[in-house]
């Protein structure tokens, strides 16, 4: 009985793996900085009205090719457009369609996933060589296969990068899940009667989640870069009017010679907002891994 | 009727190394309310066995190729797969080994019991909140209102366990299986939990199946004991009747094996010379007449039946008065069975059929 007194006089500890996740994650560094990026963006994307007056759509021509002064602290384009306005609602088209896209891509990933994972046998066999030949095929090029199809905008962005990007969280997920399925408690779930569809969402699904989280975040770097590299091809929203980090690099990489704050003011949007999710998903990564704690 | 009847059953596991001969015709009863221990080393079948009957082997590899599992008189291997999922749980529900990976990590105990119970009964979430409270005050939890809301790595290994025995005695099953209940616990609490698990279940006239490879953890707590080597039930006797008169080798090996208290001091532990055989060989003749002193011919060639040791009018496979069967061509004798070795004189053991070996 020794140890019942004990249990009971021990301190109530309430702390969940999302507490002690949050706790980790607060700790590191990188982490931070990454978070502190994404940030800045997300605030520059929704507060871009209030922090500008210009208009990322329109410029004065008289006022074009201006390097980067007190009044256009990027400097402006060829249509006399403040460039540091468009980099600011550049966000608001990378931020939103790259997220957007890797949730989309999430959802069939875990649709997929899920359903592999616990049918097994030959529907799993199936949808894992169909994801086989997804992901023989480099994302972009899919991308970029499926934009053409479904024609400009960025709805068709959404579902382009979206597809690309499901086959690699239905492939993890269907791989946690055959691990999970062997597991004790999943066992002992079915031992007391659980149905299958209780046993997958309650049972496996959330113990399967933290590895899609990290994936995820990691994804929005790389999806950021491929909205802004469709963009560069010429396959952005349909009006070209609309400030797009890509296109932005497109239209610049014209007077690279010149004008080279043109480009560098979009390039560095892009290569930071990447490397503040990349940062984030490698702390997440530790923060939720129970086998790195330090 | 007996609660429980399984007859000549038969599972194999299909792997990439071959095929595993894991039960090979294991037949046994279970009466309303009575404790059977089911005591065997890895892999002598015991958990499988019980996995198949509660139809949770794992697929695909694990099939039942034969026999039938009687429940309430009902063929469970006949059952699909909805009425089996309404079975478990709410007739029959299991214990585990390992309390530290049986509960979901990331769902509360409240979570877990409430789910269990309202899959079955058709209640209210307060109601079942209360009947988990009580389930835990019953087990022996301190302050259950208050460690409702705690998950499972806040409890330690014995408190775990006890929760696990309040969640499969939820729905008052008619039948307990308490798989290795207390091998991954320390000593001092394995005790208790036995306790609490052989108390709880004579309160409630719940049939308990304890597996076991520890012939201690059955004495006094069962009424019956079938010991079981490599797929086959080998010794069936009522418990004492099991440690005070072994007449499998088998049996009396794992006795002779084992450190007892009132040991003249002194006295050696005999271990079972050998392994156990290979699995993946279907088996022919007795699967422990390699590892035994009475070896004789037959014992090379088939597997012995499981027959009375005595000369008796009916065979009672349960209850109190359950007959003592043993399978065994050349049962030792009682005094054999003390010394742990034939004391025959002129007995050899017979040797390994090696034509057939070079045969092959």
């Amino acid at each position: 009985m020794a140890t019942l007194v004990a249990e009971a006089a021990a301190p109530r500890v309430s702390s969940g793996l999302w507490r002690d996740a949050l706790r980790r994650l607060s700790r590191n560094g990188p982490a931070l900085i990454g978070l502190f990026f994404i940030a800045v963006f997300v605030l520059g994307a929704i507060l871009a009205p209030y922090i500008s007056h210009f208009d990322p759509t329109v410029g004065k021509l008289t006022d074009r090719y201006q390097g980067p002064s007190l009044t256009h602290l990027m400097g402006t384009d060829k249509l006399g457009r403040d460039e540091f306005t468009r980099v600011l609602y550049g966000a608001r088209i990378s931020l939103t369609v790259g997220v957007t896209a890797v949730l989309f891509g999430l959802i069939g990933g875990v649709v997929v996933g899920s359903i592999a994972g616990a049918a097994g046998g030959v529907v799993d066999g199936i949808l894992m060589r169909i994801i086989d030949v997804l992901l023989a095929v480099p994302g972009i090029l899919l991308a970029i296969g499926i934009v053409s199809w479904l024609g400009h905008g960025e709805v068709q962005i959404i579902l382009a990068v979206g597809i690309s990007y499901s086959p690699q969280f239905a492939r993890l997920l269907r791989g946690s899940l055959l691990a999970l399925r062997e597991s004790d408690y999943v066992t002992a779930a079915r031992s007391m009667g659980a149905s299958p569809a209780r046993i997958l969402l309650r049972h496996m699904l959330p113990n399967a989640l933290t590895p899609l989280i990290v994936q995820a975040t990691l994804a929005a770097a790389t999806a950021i870069i491929d909205v802004a590299g469709l963009g560069f091809l010429g396959l952005g929203p349909g009006d070209p009017r609309i400030a797009e980090w890509g296109e932005m690099l497109t239209d610049a990489s014209s007077f690279l010679q010149n004008y080279p704050y043109l480009i560098f003011f979009p390039g560095a949007a892009i290569v930071i907002s990447a490397i503040g999710f990349n940062l984030l998903g490698d702390g997440l990564r530790e923060a939720l891994d129970p086998r790195l704690k330090r | 009727m007996h609660l429980l009847s399984i007859r000549d059953l038969v599972v194999k596991f299909r792997t990439h190394d071959g095929t595993v001969h894991a039960v090979n015709g294991v037949s046994l009863d279970l009466d309303v309310g009575e404790a059977l221990g089911l005591v065997g080393e890895s892999g002598c079948g015991k958990s499988v066995t019980n996995l198949a009957l509660m139809r949770l082997l794992p697929k695909p590899a694990g099939r039942i190729e034969g026999g039938q599992i009687y429940f309430e008189g009902q063929d469970l291997l006949e059952l699909d797969e909805s009425a089996m999922r309404d079975l478990r749980g709410k007739d029959v529900a299991m214990i585990f080994q390992d309390p530290m990976t049986s509960l979901n990590p990331v769902l509360t105990i409240q979570e877990q019991m409430v789910e269990t119970i309202r899959a079955h009964r058709k209640i209210s979430k307060a109601d079942a909140r209360a009947r988990t409270i009580e389930l835990l005050r019953m087990v022996g939890i301190p302050q259950p209102e208050a460690r409702l809301r705690d998950y499972p790595h806040q409890f330690s290994g014995g408190m775990r366990q006890r929760v696990m025995i309040a969640m499969a005695l939820a729905l008052e099953p008619k039948l307990l299986i308490a798989d290795e209940p207390t091998t991954a616990l320390d000593v001092t609490i394995q005790a208790q939990v036995l306790e609490l698990l052989s108390s709880l279940a004579a309160e409630r006239n719940t049939a308990v199946i304890l597996i076991t490879h520890d012939l201690g953890v059955v004495a006094g707590r069962t009424q019956r004991t079938n010991v079981m080597y490599a797929g086959f039930v080998v010794e069936a006797a009522s418990t004492p009747d099991l440690f005070s008169r072994p007449r499998h080798p088998y049996t009396i090996g794992l006795l002779h094996s084992m450190p007892r208290v009132d040991a003249q001091s002194g006295e050696p532990l005999i271990p079972i010379e050998g392994v156990p055989p290979d699995l993946r060989q279907a088996p022919v003749g007795c699967p422990f007449a390699p590892r035994c002193a009475w070896v004789v011919e037959e014992c090379w060639k088939t597997m012995p039946p499981l027959v009375p040791i005595d000369r008796v009018a009916g065979v009672e496979t349960t209850g109190p008065n359950v007959t003592h069967r043993v399978a065994c061509w050349n049962v030792p004798t009682a005094d054999e069975a003390v010394a742990a070795h034939p004391e025959r004189p002129g007995f050899v053991p017979a040797a390994p059929p090696s034509a057939v070996e070079s045969a092959r």
